[in-house]
């Protein structure tokens, strides 16, 4: 027993210190999950969503170009402590990119892969000014960015002239933590260009289950619009809150994390009206899908809770567009570097050559789930267009065609942003071979 | 037999007020310094030092801070979170105002802020005590959070509402932010770690200290013996949001790298917490058994399945982590509600007596 137990003990300790052994037979694409804590409920999908595409790629075609991934979860629990560690472990394992999942932990780790010169890989979230890819050669946000959706948001609710929402008063209720902080100065400056005035609602992390001083708020100041940009447990707190308020759905909008069918089933019916901005579209019945219901779903191999439909959810058929991106990514970057086992080096350049239009979506087999975008060396975020779309009672229906955002603003604002960032962050190397 | 101390004599008072005056617990320690400075300093991984060697010195240190109040004085706090942020915030602005001060300087300074801050909340302290004056420090602690959040010249006004640790040199040397090497953060707060024990060791064990353990016994024959009370906790509450205001900022300028407001709440006043209460209050050795056991043994176990190559999701490792940190915390307080320290007490007493029962 004694022997044994020092036997274990040693184990621990020898498996603590080690570094982890590298393996250079598989693509180390590892992400940084989180199926348990406050945000689980809408992590969950999304990661079933990203797994389940590469492992249908492993299943279906050994992998990418013969090179299986190895889509390893490292469990933050959106805890930015945990996400420095994960950042750490999966870099000590040779890892290609990282995906921290969070905007805090991409504010915490961006720095750091500056250094260590490895990809992050922010899908539809992290710091918007990333889409300047002289300043952040590293990270990538495609398809599309906060202030992208903000912008788009805006551009929706003045039905397309954002100048008839002069003299009109918008609430921005928002996750009080660096992600929903994340669009206030771009609404700010929109607010000041069309004449609306903004109304900033923060929503701490400890009141997100209970928003009732927040919605007394929105009755007494009576805004025409409330903009969501929230979280987990959040938006199902303000979903119920507003149905409780009987506020008009109608006016009630949200970036594309509230189009999550688990938080509206709650109040069904009273909720129909509501909109959300979203890059994706779930269409079941795309090829991509199909095939991952036929080599992962079917085959037992995935983790999906097939009884709540959360196959056909917009949040699992996001992650799976996630997986989607990255992929081309992967292969964009083993035909530029002619050789299947690319690099770190490799991975970014692939991000920066991102070319999914019209044809390469359909060839992949996702046409009509998403917009078509590019990158280049000067943008890492690729701006593609999204649509609104509204709750019908029982789900999701496509409202709008694709909307535009205001380059302009944002993209002044994104200058302004990275090289203020880069002063901060000084000696901060940027890549001045871009060309426009 | 390893631990005899039969024939060691002490000749002179000097010797006997000696910091070890066991031979072999000087020898000890020199070991674990060695281990410290030379051995896991050339052997280490970045993952180790990022995740567990930094963390865990870090920890300790706020624990150390906690444990001059709480388990030396006898005043219950639970706002010791809040007081890192006061250290972190404070250092950020001394170094985005005077750029040019030295990073060793500006945590030292950093400390002042934090005590400051404390001494403030502290003044309840003089009139209320046990769970009512935990919760005057419960005040302090959501109210500097919100503090955090909300007022724009602490974060530089930064759009995200976070600060970044910018890089900066000591003597040519980056120490601080992205390009930083993981050993020289390492050593500084090794150092940093080791100057402030070194310290407190000696408070705790002089006049000032058993000042504060007479308040902490009783305070009403502590004044009738002379000792003036305010004097006591005020100088308790200075010095030990001192130290944790230096943890603060070693904690977000040597190992984070960048925080939010969010990171101050309360949870890190109680992981600071159950840190000095599992190590053992009143001690100093147990903050770092302490922290230990709270901060480093979850990533070790964390591996475990890894390195036996058993198939197991990471999401299930963090279930079972949770689950068997929790079961040793309620073992090790079952097994000795004193603390590791006062464990490690005894069976250190067992060795010096060893091979005889008594």
């Amino acid at each position: 027993m004694k022997t044994m137990l020092k036997a274990a003990l040693l184990a621990t300790i020898a498996a603590g210190l080690a570094a982890p052994a590298v393996a250079q037979d598989a693509l180390q694409l590892p992400n940084m999950s989180y199926r348990t804590g406050p945000f689980a409920a809408t992590g969950t999908p999304h990661m079933n969503g990203q797994l389940d595409y590469m492992t249908m790629l492993n299943e279906r075609d050994g992998g990418i170009n013969g090179v299986p991934v190895a889509f390893e979860e490292c469990e933050t629990g959106y805890n930015t402590e945990k996400g420095v560690e994960c950042y750490e472990k999966t870099k000590s394992e040779g890892a290609l990119v990282t995906q921290p999942w969070s905007t805090g932990i991409t504010l915490q780790v961006l720095p750091q892969t500056n250094v260590d010169e490895i990809t992050v890989y922010a899908p539809g979230y992290g710091f918007s000014a990333m889409q300047d890819g002289k300043v952040f050669q590293w990270a990538f946000n495609p398809p599309t960015s906060y202030w992208d959706g903000a912008s788009m948001i805006v551009n929706a609710l003045g039905d397309g002239n954002p100048d008839n929402l002069n003299g009109q008063k918008i609430a921005f209720l928002h996750l009080d933590h660096p992600y929903g902080k994340e669009p206030i100065p771009l609404l700010e400056q929109l607010a000041e260009k069309h004449g609306f005035t903004l109304l900033p609602i923060p929503v701490g992390l400890t009141e997100m289950q209970n928003q009732s001083a927040q919605w007394l708020q929105i009755r007494r100041e009576r805004p025409d619009f409330v903009v969501m940009w929230g979280w987990g447990a959040m938006n199902a707190g303000a979903v119920t809150e507003a149905a409780k308020t009987r506020y008009p759905m109608d006016q009630f909008v949200s970036v594309w994390w509230g189009a999550h069918e688990p938080d509206l089933r709650l109040i069904g019916e009273e909720g129909q009206g509501f909109r959300a901005l979203s890059w994706n579209f779930p269409r079941s019945d795309s090829q991509v899908m199909q095939d991952v219901k036929e080599y992962v779903v079917d085959a037992g191999k995935s983790q999906i809770d097939q009884d709540s439909g959360e196959f056909d959810s917009m949040a699992y058929q996001r992650g799976v567009l996630m997986s989607v991106i990255l992929a081309e990514a992967v292969r964009v970057a083993q035909e530029h570097a002619d050789t299947p086992d690319i690099s770190r080096e490799d991975l970014r350049w692939g991000f920066e050559n991102l070319n999914l239009d019209e044809a390469r979506l359909e060839e992949i087999g996702v046409e009509g789930m998403m917009a078509p975008f590019s990158t280049s060396c000067a943008n890492h975020t690729g701006n593609a267009s999204a649509w609104m779309v509204e709750w019908d009672g029982e789900k999701f229906v496509k409202v709008s065609d694709l909307l535009p955002a205001d380059r302009e603003t944002i993209d002044a604002l994104v200058e302004e942003q990275a090289a203020a960032y880069a002063e901060a962050n000084a000696p901060w190397p940027t890549n001045e071979e871009c060309d426009q | 037999m390893l631990y005899r101390t039969a024939g060691q004599f002490k000749t002179s008072y000097a010797e006997d007020h000696a910091l070890f005056p066991v031979r072999q617990d000087a020898m000890l320690l020199g070991v674990i310094l060695l281990f410290a400075f030379v051995i896991l300093p050339l052997t280490a991984s970045a993952f180790t030092f990022q995740a567990l060697l930094i963390p865990v010195l870090i920890y300790a240190l706020a624990a150390l801070g906690l444990n001059i109040l709480t388990g030396y004085a006898g005043q219950l706090s639970l706002g010791t979170g809040a007081f890192m942020g006061v250290g972190a915030y404070a250092c950020y602005k001394l170094i985005t105002i005077f750029p040019e001060l030295n990073i060793f300087l500006a945590i030292a300074l950093s400390g002042f802020f934090s005590a400051g801050t404390g001494v403030l909340f502290g003044l309840p302290s003089l009139r209320i005590k046990g769970f009512y004056l935990a919760i005057a420090t419960l005040a302090a602690q959501f109210f500097l959070v919100w503090l955090f959040q909300k007022w724009g010249w602490l974060y530089n006004y930064s759009s995200s509402g976070a600060i970044q640790v910018p890089n900066i040199e000591m003597f040519g040397v980056t120490v601080t932010g992205p390009r930083a090497s993981d050993l020289v953060q390492y050593y500084f707060v090794l150092v940093v770690v080791c100057l402030v024990t070194w310290l407190a060791i000696n408070i705790t064990r002089g006049r000032i200290g058993r000042m504060w353990k007479a308040v902490r016994d009783m305070d009403i024959a502590a004044e009738l013996v002379g000792i003036n009370l305010m004097r006591a906790k005020l100088t308790a509450f200075f010095v030990s949001s001192y130290i944790v205001g230096v943890s603060g900022a070693l904690f977000v300028f040597m190992w984070r790298g960048a925080a939010e407001a969010n990171l101050f709440d309360i949870s890190l006043s109680f992981r600071v917490l159950f840190i000095a209460i599992i190590g053992g209050l009143g001690s100093i050795l147990g903050n770092y058994l302490g922290a230990f056991l709270i901060v480093a043994l979850p990533v070790v176990i964390g591996a475990v399945p890894a390195a036996f190559g058993i198939p197991i999701s990471s999401s299930t490792v963090e279930h079972l982590n949770v689950m068997t940190i929790g079961a040793l915390i309620i073992a090790f307080l079952i097994l000795e509600p004193h603390g590791l320290a006062r464990l490690w007490a005894i069976i250190r007493e067992k060795l010096v007596l060893w091979p005889f029962p008594h």
